[in-house]
C-alpha cells in the first residue's frame, strides 16, 4: 500500500515536470523558430507602397523587375560551379590517398585534411593574404608571367577557387570512410573476371561510392548556395551578403529593404527544402551495403602506366601545395615584424612574438619633419584590448549555444526514445530537426528582424537592442546548431541497449538516476564531442556574426574581418596583418585541439583510459622507486 | 515460492499471455521453455514487474505483488546480453544495487568481495571494464550482480544465447553449479530444448501465448502431453498410413516416434512392427550417427549409437523395427 502511494506522489510529481517541460519546449519551438520566421514570410507580403497602403505583391513585382534575379542566379551559379570543382577535388585528393599508390600519402593526407582545422573566414582572410593583388603569389606570378592580371582574385573566380578548397574537408571525412568501407574481395573479383584497373574504378569503385557522393554533392550546392564569408571578403554579389546589407538599411536608401531581404531568404529556404527533400528521398531508397561476412582491408592499387602513374604524382602533389601553402605561409608570417607582414616579403631577421604578445609603440616621422609616437600601435592577439575582446565574446557566446543545444538535445532525445514509435517522439524529433530545413541567414535574419522590438513573450525585451543582442546570439547559434546535435546524439542512444535500463530499474534506481548513472555516462563522450564540434563552429562563426553585427555582438570572425581595415592609418593598429595571421594560428590550434579531445582522448572508452591510468601510475612508481634508490644512494655517499 | 495465477498480458489488441498459471517452488530451477514469440519472456518481464498485466496476479512468497514496482519485487535479473554498464568497472557493477539502496561503504566493500568470491571473480577482475572480460568472466559478473542485493529469487533471460556452442556448454554447468550452491530459487528462460534438459528441475512449455505442459524434464520428454511439445523437444518421426494401418493405431489421432525408439536391424519380436528399408542417406555426428531409411512408404530418421562396428552404408538394406509401447499418440487438430 505505501509503495503504491509513494508511486501516486511521484506520478504526481512526474505530470508536473512533464506539463513544466512540454510547455516550455513549445514555448521555446514557437518563440524562437516559427513566429520569428513566419513574421518573415509574411513580411514579404506585407510591404507598402509609397502612399503607405498594403501591397501584397509589390516585394515580387520589384524583385521581377529589377536586379534581384541576378543575386540569386550568382548564388546558383556559384553553387553548380561549385558542385563541379568540390567534386573533383575531393574525389581525386580521396583517391590519391586512399585508392591509389602515391608516395607520400600520408603526408599528402595530413595536407589534404588542413580544411578542418583551417576554415571560414580565417581561410579566406589567408587566401586574401596570398592571392590578392599585392599578395605573396600573385607578386611572383606576375614576376614570372608579366601579363598576368594581378586583380585576378576578386569576385566570382576567386570565390570559387576558394571555396572549392574550403569545401572539400566533408570529401576528407566522409568519402574516405566509404572507400575505406569497400570489401577488397569485389576488387579482386573483378580483376579476377579479367577488368582492367580503371575499368574496376568505373565499374565496381565509384558506384559504391556514389550514395555518399550524392550526399556530399547535395551539401555543396546548399553551401554554394547560402555562402556568406567568401562572397562578402571578396567581393561577388550572391543573395547571403545581399540579404545582411538589405537588413541594415533602410526605407530612407531604398524601397522596402528588408521585405527584399526577406524574400530572398524565403528563396533560399525554398531552394534548400526542395534539396533536402530530394537527398532525403534518395537517402531512403538504401545505400550500397557490403554483403561480405569477411571482408577483406582495401589495397592501393599502383598505377600501372608509367606516364599516368608520373602525372598522378604530379597531380597530388600540386594540390598539396595549393593546400598547404596558405596554412605555412600563415604560420610563418605570424612570427614576422610589420613591415614583412605588410610588403609580403619574407625578412629572416624579422622574426617577433609581437603578433601573438605584447604591445609596442611605433614612432614615425610626420611630414612637418615632427617624429609621432603612437602608443600601443603594435599589439599582439591576446594583447589587443579588441582582439581579446571578440576572442572572449565567441568563447562564451560559442561555449554557452553549444552548451544549450547539447543540454536541450540530450533531454530531447532521452525522451524520443523513451517514447519511440509515439506520435509525440516524432513531434518533437521534427521539431529539432526544423532549423535543418531552414537557411541559416533566414533564422539569423528573422531573430534580427524580430527581436528588434519589444517582443511581449520576452518581457517585452527588444533583444537585439545592446548587450541584448547576446543572447540573441547564443539563441540563433543554439537552434542552427540543434539538427546536428540531434543527428549525432541520437545515432550515440542508439549504443543503448535497452536492457542496461531495465537492469538499473531493476536494481532500484528511478528514471532520472539510470539517465544520470547509465544513460548519461555512455553517450557522454558523443555528447561532449558535439559540444566541441560545435563550439569550435561557432567560435569563428562568421554568417551569423556578420548578420547579428553590431557593437555589442562583435565576434571573433568579426574582429578578424575587421583588423586589416584600419591598418597602419596614422600609424596606428600597425601590425594588424600579422595579428590576423596570428590569429589564424590561433584558431587553427584551438581546432586541432578539439579535433584531438574529441576524436584522440573521447573516443578512449573505459577499458583504455583503464589501461592508460595503470600505464601511468607503474611509470610514475618507477619515478618514485628511481628517485628513492637515487636518494638512498646519496645518503650512503655521505655516510 | 512464486505462484502466477490467470495472468494475462495484452499488447494493444494482441493478447501476449492468456491465462498462465504456473507455481515456482522454493529452490527450484524453473525453465519457460519455447519457440520464439510464445510468451516466455513476456511471462518473465511479467513476474520481474516490467510488465503489467491485465489480468490475474502474481503471488512472491504468498505476497500479491502484480502492482509492486520493479525496483520493490527483490528479484535478481540476468539479462540475454548481461547488460552491464560499460561505463563502470566490475567493481561499480556489482556495487550499483548496493548504492541505491544507499548502504555504507564499507559494507558495499564487503558485499561485493564476498560475492566476487563466490562467483570466482579475482580482485584483479573487479578494477577491470566489462569489457575486459570474456564471456564466460562477465556472466560471472552479471550473476554477481543481480545476487548481491540478496533477492529472494533470480531471473535469467537466456543468458547464454550470445555464446558459442563450446562455451554455452561449458557455462551452462557452471550456472547450474552455482545455483545449487546458493540454492536460490531461479526461473530460466531459453529457447534452447537441451539446455532446458539439463539444468531443469522443472520446465513449462510455452506456445503461442499458452502453457502446453509443465513437468520435469523426463516428462515433457518422455511423456510430453501435446504433439506440440513431443515435436519441440527432440526430433520425431510422424508414423504414416502404411505403419498406422499395420499396427492398428486410432486414425482419429497422430502418431509420432521419437528417433532412438526406432530399431534397426533387431531380432524380430512379437508384437513388434517391422519393416524392410534401405539406407537413404547417413549423417554422422560422431556419438551417434543419424540414417534416413526408406521404409514403409515413408522416410524414417533413426538414431543410432556410434559403437564403431555398425555402421550402415547408404543403399544397404535394413530392417526397422518399431515397439507400440514407444507410440506417441496425440489426438489429430481439424485443419
Amino acid at each position: 500500500m505505501q509503495s503504491t502511494l509513494r508511486r501516486k506522489d511521484s506520478l504526481n510529481f512526474s505530470m508536473v515536470y512533464k506539463v513544466f517541460g512540454g510547455v516550455l519546449f513549445v514555448y521555446l519551438f514557437l518563440g524562437f523558430m516559427v513566429i520569428p520566421c513566419v513574421n518573415t514570410l509574411t513580411s514579404v507580403f506585407t510591404a507598402k507602397d509609397a502612399a503607405g497602403n498594403s501591397d501584397p505583391l509589390a516585394v515580387i513585382r520589384f524583385f521581377l523587375a529589377g536586379s534581384m534575379p541576378s543575386f540569386v542566379w550568382n548564388s546558383l551559379k556559384l553553387a553548380i560551379c561549385l558542385v563541379i570543382t568540390v567534386n573533383v577535388v575531393g574525389i581525386s585528393i580521396v583517391l590519391l590517398t586512399e585508392y591509389f599508390d602515391i608516395k607520400g600519402a600520408r603526408i599528402l593526407r595530413l595536407g589534404y585534411m588542413t580544411t578542418l582545422i583551417y576554415s571560414g573566414v580565417a581561410l579566406v582572410t589567408g587566401y586574401q593574404f596570398l592571392y590578392d593583388s599585392n599578395g605573396m603569389i600573385t607578386k611572383y606570378l606576375a614576376e614570372m608571367f608579366p601579363g598576368i592580371n594581378k586583380q585576378w582574385f576578386s569576385g566570382f573566380e576567386a570565390v570559387l577557387f576558394t571555396m572549392t578548397f574550403a569545401c572539400t574537408s566533408n570529401h576528407a571525412l566522409f568519402l574516405r570512410n566509404a572507400i575505406r568501407g569497400i570489401d577488397y574481395n569485389t576488387v579482386e573479383a573483378a580483376r579476377n573476371m579479367g577488368a582492367k584497373p580503371f575499368k574496376v574504378l568505373m565499374k565496381v569503385v565509384m558506384p559504391t561510392l556514389l550514395p555518399t557522393l550524392f550526399s556530399l554533392t547535395v551539401m555543396t550546392f546548399i553551401t554554394g548556395l547560402c555562402a556568406m564569408s567568401a562572397p562578402t571578403l571578396l567581393g561577388y554579389n550572391s543573395i547571403n551578403p545581399e540579404i545582411v546589407r538589405l537588413a541594415g538599411s533602410t526605407t530612407a536608401d531604398e524601397a522596402f529593404p528588408q521585405a527584399r531581404a526577406a524574400l530572398l531568404s524565403v528563396i533560399l529556404a525554398l531552394f534548400t527544402i526542395v534539396l533536402l527533400l530530394f537527398l532525403n528521398h534518395y537517402e531512403h531508397k538504401g545505400h550500397y551495403l557490403s554483403v561480405s561476412k569477411t571482408k577483406a582491408k582495401l589495397v592501393k592499387q599502383k598505377i600501372q602506366n608509367p606516364v599516368a602513374n608520373v602525372l598522378a604524382h604530379i597531380y597530388a602533389y600540386v594540390l598539396f601545395i595549393v593546400y598547404m601553402t596558405p596554412v605555412v605561409m600563415i604560420v610563418v608570417f605570424s612570427f614576422q615584424n610589420w613591415s614583412a607582414v605588410r610588403n609580403k616579403v619574407l625578412d629572416f631577421n624579422g622574426w617577433t612574438l609581437s603578433n601573438y604578445f605584447g604591445i609596442e609603440n611605433y614612432s614615425y616621422t610626420r611630414s612637418t619633419g615632427k617624429i609621432s609616437t603612437r602608443i600601443g600601435a603594435i599589439s599582439g592577439v591576446f594583447s589587443n584590448e579588441k582582439t581579446v575582446g571578440g576572442i572572449r565574446l565567441s568563447f562564451i557566446l560559442s561555449a554557452l549555444a553549444a552548451a544549450l543545444a547539447c543540454v536541450i538535445v540530450v533531454i530531447a532525445v532521452n525522451y524520443i526514445f523513451k517514447h519511440k514509435n509515439k506520435k509525440r517522439a516524432a513531434v518533437v524529433e521534427g521539431c529539432l530537426l526544423f532549423p535543418w530545413l531552414l537557411p541559416t541567414i533566414l533564422i539569423c535574419y528573422s531573430f534580427r528582424i524580430f527581436f528588434n522590438n519589444e517582443v511581449w513573450y520576452v518581457f517585452n525585451q527588444n533583444l537585439y537592442y545592446k548587450e541584448n543582442v547576446r543572447f540573441l546570439i547564443v539563441i540563433a547559434y543554439a537552434v542552427v546548431k540543434l539538427p546536428f546535435a540531434l543527428r549525432m546524439v541520437k545515432a550515440s542512444f542508439y549504443a543503448i541497449d535497452e536492457e542496461l535500463t531495465d537492469a538499473a530499474r531493476n536494481l532500484g534506481a528511478g528514471s532520472l538516476l539510470t539517465f544520470l548513472k547509465v544513460k548519461l555516462p555512455i553517450v557522454l563522450p558523443s555528447v561532449l564531442a558535439v559540444f566541441a564540434l560545435n563550439f569550435n563552429a561557432l567560435f569563428t562563426e562568421y554568417d551569423m556574426g556578420a548578420t547579428f553585427q553590431k557593437s555589442e555582438g562583435t565576434t571573433y570572425a568579426m574582429v578578424i574581418q575587421s583588423m586589416c581595415n584600419e591598418e597602419g592609418r596614422d600609424g596606428m593598429n600597425m601590425n594588424a596583418s600579422g595579428r590576423r595571421c596570428a590569429s589564424t594560428v590561433f584558431i587553427m590550434l584551438v581546432s586541432g585541439l578539439i579535433l584531438y579531445l574529441v576524436y584522440g582522448v573521447g573516443a578512449r572508452d573505459l577499458s583504455e583510459r583503464l589501461a592508460i591510468r595503470e600505464k601511468r601510475k607503474k611509470r610514475l612508481q618507477a619515478i618514485r622507486s628511481r628517485l628513492g634508490v637515487k636518494s638512498g644512494g646519496g645518503g650512503g655517499n655521505g655516510e | 515460492m512464486i505462484q502466477l495465477s490467470d495472468i494475462v498480458v495484452k499488447f494493444g489488441d494482441f493478447e501476449a499471455l492468456h491465462n498462465i498459471n504456473v507455481h515456482v517452488k522454493e529452490g527450484e530451477f524453473f525453465t519457460f521453455l519455447g519457440p520464439s514469440g510464445c510468451g516466455k519472456t513476456t511471462t518473465l518481464r511479467t513476474i520481474t514487474g516490467f510488465i503489467e498485466p491485465v489480468g490475474g496476479t502474481v503471488r512472491m512468497q504468498g505476497k500479491d505483488i502484480t502492482h509492486v514496482p520493479i525496483e520493490k519485487r527483490n528479484i535478481g535479473i540476468v539479462f540475454q546480453s548481461y547488460a552491464l554498464f560499460p561505463t563502470m568497472t566490475v567493481h561499480d557493477n556489482i556495487a550499483f544495487g548496493l548504492k541505491i539502496k544507499k548502504l555504507k561503504k564499507d559494507e558495499i566493500e564487503r558485499k561485493v568481495t564476498s560475492i566476487a568470491r563466490k562467483v570466482d571473480l579475482s580482485d584483479e577482475q573487479l578494477k577491470k571494464a566489462v569489457s575486459q572480460l570474456s564471456g564466460g568472466q562477465q556472466q560471472r559478473v552479471a550473476i554477481a550482480r543481480a545476487l548481491v542485493t540478496e533477492p529472494a529469487i533470480i531471473c535469467m533471460d537466456e543468458p547464454l544465447s550470445n555464446l558459442d556452442a563450446k562455451l554455452r556448454v561449458q557455462l551452462r554447468n557452471e550456472l547450474k553449479k552455482m545455483q545449487k550452491d546458493f540454492g536460490i530459487t531461479t526461473i530460466y528462460v531459453t529457447h534452447d530444448q537441451e539446455e532446458a534438459l539439463t539444468l531443469s528441475d522443472r520446465i513449462a512449455v510455452f506456445n503461442k501465448g499458452f502453457i502446453e505442459q509443465i513437468g520435469t524434464p523426463n516428462e515433457v520428454y518422455n511423456a510430453s502431453a501435446t504433439e506440440f511439445v513431443a515435436n519441440f523437444i527432440g526430433d520425431i518421426n510422424p508414423l504414416g498410413d502404411a505403419i498406422t494401418r499395420a499396427m492398428g493405431l486410432s486414425a482419429a489421432q497422430n502418431h509420432f516416434i521419437r528417433l532412438e525408439r526406432v530399431r534397426v536391424n533387431e531380432p524380430d519380436t512379437e508384437g513388434v512392427y517391422t519393416a524392410d528399408g534401405v539406407i537413404e542417406s547417413r549423417e554422422y555426428y560422431g556419438l551417434y550417427i543419424k540414417y534416413y531409411i526408406q521404409a514403409a512408404g515413408q522416410t524414417i530418421k533413426v538414431i543410432e549409437k556410434n559403437d564403431g562396428i555398425r555402421i550402415y552404408e547408404a543403399g544397404e538394406q535394413v530392417h526397422v523395427a518399431v515397439h507400440p509401447s514407444d507410440i506417441m499418440s496425440y489426438p489429430r487438430k481439424e485443419a
